[in-house]
């Protein structure tokens, strides 16, 4: 039974390096493996697939270490296999791409509490299946696992509204592409300020949120009038109302000469 | 003197143009009873001259490459002045050429313009409408985007149907099994080169045949509607105290050439996406196949026929059958009356093809 199992494992890393090296995609053997394993062995990668990280390519290796591309060793610590991080390193190790986030953890009340077990990154975004930076993340029930949800709501109500202008010129952005025009510029500028606006949630500090909403706010009103590429409808009507003319022109002069 | 006379005399001293003038224009004369009807090869002549004029500045910034093509494609509808609207131009000129194209063979259909003598008028005309079908399947591919990527694959696919080549001709379009970076470069060539160039000389030939025959006479307001050509000997059919061509038909022209530009340009500005929907904005993926793929509406009939027909090769020779009936009218159809009215089986049974040409469109396009 068990020469079955690694030979199905065998076999499944196989193809999966074949499948992958035919696509021109980097291996990931942690994937493949995980996926055939049993029980928790392979609930991470379930929780993983529906994951912001799985959407944008962030693999098992980037928390954990190790070697992806190779299996055997693919879990050696000499390849930089960390395993499971411990929770006081978790902001840390997050904090190496989300660098701009670290800064408002770190200075705020959740940070000051990292030594004596306060919450970290995987308390709100979860740990394998991780969720983007929302205000949908702030509510009564993650909150009040630790404290009063009174503080929690003073943010969450600060940043709805500008929240509600970064998805509408989401919404904004999907019609333009649809149209032809180039949002890649605009898409850039918002990425941006998105980041800003989610890398502030983190600092908990109500009177900062507040005072720099305004300014993303403003940056926002900026950005909604990007777009368009459209020539207006008054060009159109005069065009069409140019060609009528001319054929009401011709006409007349046609009907003078019969 | 002013300048441009004196040119015009000097040009004219060694070449008789002003004979050549009068004798072509003023002097040409048309059918009294002439119609309206007869002005859409004129509004034919200035959409194509349209079409290549947009295309060679679409060209000046388009790059047929599978990485650049829908890039460059955005560059010109972002970045380019005027951009945009040269490429609305191209893209609903296309469109609306088939649609003037079957126009003009209807009119000429109903009129029975294209009986004996000018059987090669309407052959020519016939084949020049399969190559603006061509020129805009060809082009429509360019872009490279979701819709034209998809549309050209089913449109390709309806050829592998062909018994024994069928799959050899969708290879050799393709220039492989599937719709890929060799289809774009023979579409490209297609596109640019051999079918202009094709299409140019064939409308060559179209109006030679037309200057050699003379026009033929509407039937309408007229006792004797027959055929006044009797399988004779080469005539010319004049018109003695008809209208001249110039300046009074030119007129008749502009109106039609003007009142066809005033619905393109609304559809250019006010209904630009009913010729480039949403999925002709998203760049090609080979990988994802949008929900409901669909050729361009011209050949929607043609799809739904195949798909209509528990074969496909039965709905293929029903088609091709369709297509040869249609190419070869005027040496099937050798009676002599040209009025709609008083040949009213031949009438009925036009409309009813067109009915159910229009009604396969509808349905392939809901389907």
């Amino acid at each position: 039974m068990r020469g079955w199992t690694i030979s199905l494992l065998l076999a499944v890393m196989m193809l999966s390096q074949v499948q992958a090296d035919a696509a021109g995609v980097a291996v990931v053997n942690c994937i493949s493996c995980h996926t055939v394993l049993s029980g928790r062995l392979s609930t991470p990668v379930k929780l993983w697939n529906s994951s912001i990280h799985a959407e944008h390519g962030i693999t098992c290796n980037a928390c954990h270490g190790g070697d992806p591309a190779d299996s055997a060793n693919a879990m050696s610590p000499a390849r930089g296999f960390r395993g499971k991080p411990a929770a006081p390193a978790v902001p840390a190790l997050c904090g190496g791409c989300h660098m701009g986030v670290l800064k408002h953890y770190n200075e705020s009340a959740h940070g000051r509490a990292l030594t004596v077990g306060g919450p970290t990154c995987i308390t709100c975004h979860g740990s394998h299946g991780v969720v983007s930076a929302s205000i949908e993340l702030i509510n009564r029930k993650n909150c009040s696992k630790c404290h009063s949800y009174t503080k929690a709501r003073k943010i969450k109500n600060a940043m709805l509204k500008t929240e509600g202008m970064l998805k509408a010129i989401d919404k904004k952005i999907a019609v333009l592409k649809v149209q032809g025009v180039d949002t890649d510029k605009l898409e850039k500028r918002l990425f941006a300020l998105r980041n800003r606006f989610h890398a502030m949630y983190h600092s908990l500090d109500v009177k900062l949120i507040v005072q720099e909403s305004d300014h993303i706010q403003a940056e926002l009103k900026k950005t909604s009038g990007i777009g368009g590429g459209g020539t207006g409808p008054l060009v159109g009507m005069l065009a069409v109302a140019w060609a009528l003319l001319a054929a009401l022109l011709f006409y007349l002069i046609k009907k003078n000469l019969d | 003197m002013m300048l441009h006379k004196k040119l015009y005399n000097w040009i004219d001293d060694r070449l008789g143009m002003h004979e050549i003038i009068n004798e072509k224009r003023s002097g040409y004369l048309l059918p009294p009873n002439v119609n309206a009807w007869y002005s859409l090869g004129s509004v034919l002549l200035v959409i194509f001259a349209l079409q290549v004029t947009t295309g060679l500045l679409l060209m000046l910034y388009y790059v047929p490459d599978v990485d650049k093509a829908f890039s460059s494609v955005a560059f010109i509808m972002n970045d380019i002045p005027l951009g945009r609207l040269v490429r609305l131009f191209h893209a609903v000129g296309s469109s609306l050429m088939i649609v003037v194209l079957v126009l003009h063979m209807l009119s000429i259909l109903f009129m029975g313009s294209y009986k004996s003598p000018r059987e090669m008028h309407w052959l020519t005309g016939f084949i020049l409408l399969l190559m603006a079908m061509g020129i805009s399947l060809t082009g429509y591919l360019l872009p490279w985007n979701q819709l034209s990527f998809w549309a050209t694959t089913v449109a390709t696919d309806g050829i592998g149907t062909i018994p024994v080549v069928g799959p050899y001709l969708v290879e050799l379009l393709r220039g492989g099994k599937m719709v890929g970076f060799k289809t774009l470069g023979r579409f490209y060539t297609l596109h640019v080169g051999l079918l202009p160039a094709g299409i140019t000389i064939l409308i060559g030939v179209h109006l030679f045949l037309i200057q050699r025959t003379g026009v033929s006479t509407p039937p309408f307001g007229l006792e004797d509607t027959s055929n006044p050509w009797k399988e004779e000997k080469f005539k010319y059919e004049d018109h003695p105290g008809g209208i001249p061509f110039f300046p009074n038909f030119f007129l008749q022209d502009l109106i039609s050439i003007s009142l066809y530009l005033a619905c393109f340009l609304a559809l250019v500005f006010f209904a630009p996406n009913l010729f480039l929907p949403a999925t002709a904005n998203l760049p090609a993926n080979p990988y994802v196949t949008p929900a409901h793929i669909k050729p361009e509406w011209y050949f929607l009939a043609n799809y739904q026929t195949l798909k209509l027909f528990p074969s496909e090769i039965i709905g293929l020779i029903v088609q091709v059958l369709a297509i040869a009936f249609v190419a070869l009218l005027p040496f099937i159809d050798r009676g002599a009356e040209k009025h709609p009215l008083k040949r009213p089986f031949f009438t009925i049974t036009a409309l009813g093809c067109i009915l159910l040409w229009i009604g396969m469109t509808v349905w392939g396009y809901y389907s």
